[in-house]
């Protein structure tokens, strides 16, 4: 069964030119933004492991993204060769749908702002743009495939976070178009791991859920409500897999089309809620409150394009969920490395 | 042109959601609607309005007709006075000037070749303009109502026609100017989303396909309309003995003048709060074979008009709906003969006088 170190093994490619490519380039400065979240750490992880040695990256203290003039000066300075772009405002459905323009301003900013500052400082030679599953239509046809961007409109609610998301799609392609800047686009699929915020109420389905159980444990609460009739379906892709296909895009993949990365495991929401109550050893009852709405019923990724570049997801969701409660436990502590 | 009807009175606030009584299950009486506070924007002349992009066909148009209808603090900025793609720039503005009104008509423009070859340009730009300007509205903490302008482009490129406002992203995009329509998409987006967590009054309009004064006359990336002017003009003035057409003549299209748009707009600014965006369009189509045979006329061109049906022609058909806004009492006044008079009489003065 390969590991996350196989490719150490690979042989990198010299790019027609002979410039080298990413995987045979680890001295050059990568500028990591969002080396903090839940896919940023999970990448950088990736990559010192591989060996880079020049990752750079900046809290948002350290540098305000969705300011113009401070990105700009950042990247004069910095001069980067690749640009990473993993931060970003998130927070799930409910956090989006109680701040709209939050989510639309900031998003769209960091994206224009990273974007235009690339391209005036000259020396990025490649930039991944991380998008998301929830740019597709909600009624897209399954497993989605990546034409159908723009062929509907993205569930409602969630349309404050995917269009900015979907602007980025363009922007890369536009500066592709105008420019020859090669940059690229993933589109993962509903990302769990360590440092996802876990707020109980607007935060994702996993880190929820395994809050909620962790407390009804604690308290000995007979039971746990969930909302809606659990039967959606959901395609779950643990960070270090997603970091694995970033990559792998930046080694091998230089197409104006944006790229799924889905794990193509689907389960139902129960599936996943029964999963999580063992994992966290919680031994009361879950309730399903079906009044409440379910979202979209499914949601899976057609990722055979990503497959077809080499990559394979390999943290099956029972072990990544047991790997998170255990963040959860012990890791969410500052000095934690996970 | 005609009249707009000055709103001079208070609008009421629209009744709160109708509850049930517990008892009898029935709806309360309702209470009496509550005067609004703030006078409409008719009846607040006076009041400082900010229009961006007053240089363009539509910029332009709207500053005349509020200066033509006695606003007295009407704000402009060139673009070497004020960069609107510049955050610091545009806040920095905001925050001296604190317009009540805001009528965003700036945009990077241009035809099918420039947008496909600077789509970087595009994109950003016009992003860049939308953003800095609603955020920078908000945060001045004055600014009453924005109105957003779009374009009809952002429509799906095979929407059902008439196309209604509730066809915005079910389908495809047309390629050749995907990058502004996305550009204006997500200003709609920003104007509901500013609505919706801040009760910022902003309202997006969908204008058709204009014309009027102040239009591109440019040969090589003008539409249909203008360059159908420009080119009987030509042919006049050289004496030639024919115009060749590419197409068939028989797409369909409708034609808005800029000053009915501008009437449509300030119609908005003055009833309208909605989320939706709205359609402002005439209703009104014709063939390009009808236009090329008015243009003709209007011009004066005594020779022949050729049809070169070999070559292509554009989609179909695009026509909007507009009967959100003629629902609400608003419909355009200057007939397509009569607006191509006036245009081509500002075409003679403006364009051809200035080459001499």
């Amino acid at each position: 069964m390969p590991t996350h170190s196989a490719l150490q093994l690979e042989v990198p490619k010299a790019a027609n030119n002979g410039t080298p490519s990413f995987l045979a380039d680890k001295s050059a400065k990568v500028f990591l933004a969002g080396h903090k979240g839940m896919l940023g750490s999970a990448i950088h992880r990736r990559l010192a492991a591989l060996g880079f040695t020049n990752i750079v990256g900046r809290t948002r203290a350290e540098l305000d993204l969705t300011c113009e003039p401070a990105v700009q000066k950042f990247f004069d300075a910095e001069q980067p060769r690749y640009v990473i772009l993993a931060a970003g405002k998130v927070g799930g459905l409910h956090a989006s749908s109680a701040a709209p323009a939050d989510f639309m301003t900031e998003n769209l900013r960091i994206t224009l702002n990273v974007l235009t500052a690339a391209r005036r400082c000259g020396t990025v030679r490649k930039l991944l743009f991380l998008a998301t599953s929830a740019v597709y239509p909600v009624d897209a046809p399954q497993p989605i495939p990546e034409s159908t961007l723009l062929t509907g409109p993205p569930a409602p609610g969630n349309e404050w976070y995917a269009i900015p998301k979907i602007v980025g799609i363009k922007m890369c392609q536009a500066y592709r178009a105008e420019l020859g800047m090669d940059a690229i686009v993933a589109t993962p699929n509903n990302l769990y791991g360590p440092r996802d915020p876990f707020p109980s109420e607007s935060s994702h389905v996993i880190p929820a859920l395994i809050r909620r159980f962790h407390d009804a444990k604690a308290s000995g609460a007979p039971e746990v409500v969930v909302w809606g009739s659990g039967l959606q379906l959901r395609e779950f892709t643990h960070a270090d897999d997603a970091a694995d296909a970033v990559v792998l895009l930046m080694e091998t993949y230089s197409g104006p089309e944006h790229v799924n990365v889905g794990s193509g495991r689907e389960v139902t929401v129960r599936e996943l809620a029964e999963t999580v109550r063992e994992v966290v050893g919680y031994e009361g009852r879950v309730v399903w409150d079906t009044s409440r709405p379910d979202g979209v019923m499914r949601r899976l990724l057609d990722s055979s394009k990503m497959a077809a570049l080499g990559w394979e997801p390999k943290v099956e969701l029972r072990d990544g969920l047991k790997k998170l409660y255990e963040w959860y436990l012990h890791g969410r502590a500052p000095d934690f490395e996970a | 042109m005609g009249t707009v009807t000055a709103a001079g009175k208070s609008r009421p606030l629209p009744h709160p959601p109708q509850a049930r009584s517990p008892v009898l299950g029935l709806p309360p009486t309702p209470s009496p609607p509550l005067a609004d506070p703030h006078p409409s924007f008719l009846a607040d002349k006076d009041a400082k309005v900010f229009v961006a992009g007053h240089r363009g066909l539509v910029g332009s148009a709207i500053v005349r007709r509020l200066l033509s209808l006695g606003f007295t603090s009407v704000v402009v900025r060139t673009h070497a006075e004020l960069d609107l793609t510049r955050q610091a720039d545009v806040e920095a503005f905001f925050a001296a000037e604190r317009p009540r009104y805001v009528v965003l008509a700036a945009a990077k423009v241009g035809g099918i070749h420039a947008n496909s070859t600077y789509p970087a340009d595009f994109i950003a730009a016009n992003l860049q303009i939308q953003t800095n300007v609603v955020d920078a509205a908000l945060r001045c903490g004055s600014v009453r109502k924005l109105l957003f302008l779009g374009s009809s482009c952002i429509y799906p490129k095979f929407a059902p026609q008439p196309i209604t406002e509730g066809s915005l992203l079910s389908g495809p995009l047309e390629p050749t100017n995907e990058w502004y329509a996305v550009a204006k998409i997500a200003g709609i987006k920003m104007c509901q989303a500013y609505r919706i967590q801040h009760g910022l009054d902003a309202v997006s309009a969908m204008p058709t396909n204009l014309y009027g004064p102040h239009d591109n006359f440019h040969p090589e990336n003008s539409h249909v309309l203008p360059a159908l002017i420009r080119r009987f003009h030509e042919a006049k003035a050289t004496n030639a003995p024919e115009v060749v057409v590419w197409g068939s003549g028989s797409p369909l299209r409708e034609f808005l003048h800029v000053d009915d748009l501008a009437d449509g707009v300030i119609f908005l600014m003055d009833q309208y709060s909605g989320l939706e965006h709205v359609n402002v369009g005439s209703g009104s189509e014709v063939t390009i074979k009808e236009l090329a045979e008015l243009v003709k006329e209007v011009v004066g061109f005594q020779g022949n008009l050729v049809w070169d049906s070999s070559k292509p022609d554009g989609t179909p058909r695009k026509l909007m709906d507009s009967s959100k806004i003629q629902g609400m009492g608003w419909k355009p006044k200057i007939a397509l003969k009569e607006g191509l008079v006036e245009t081509y009489k500002w075409y003679v003065e403006n364009v051809i006088s200035n080459k001499k």
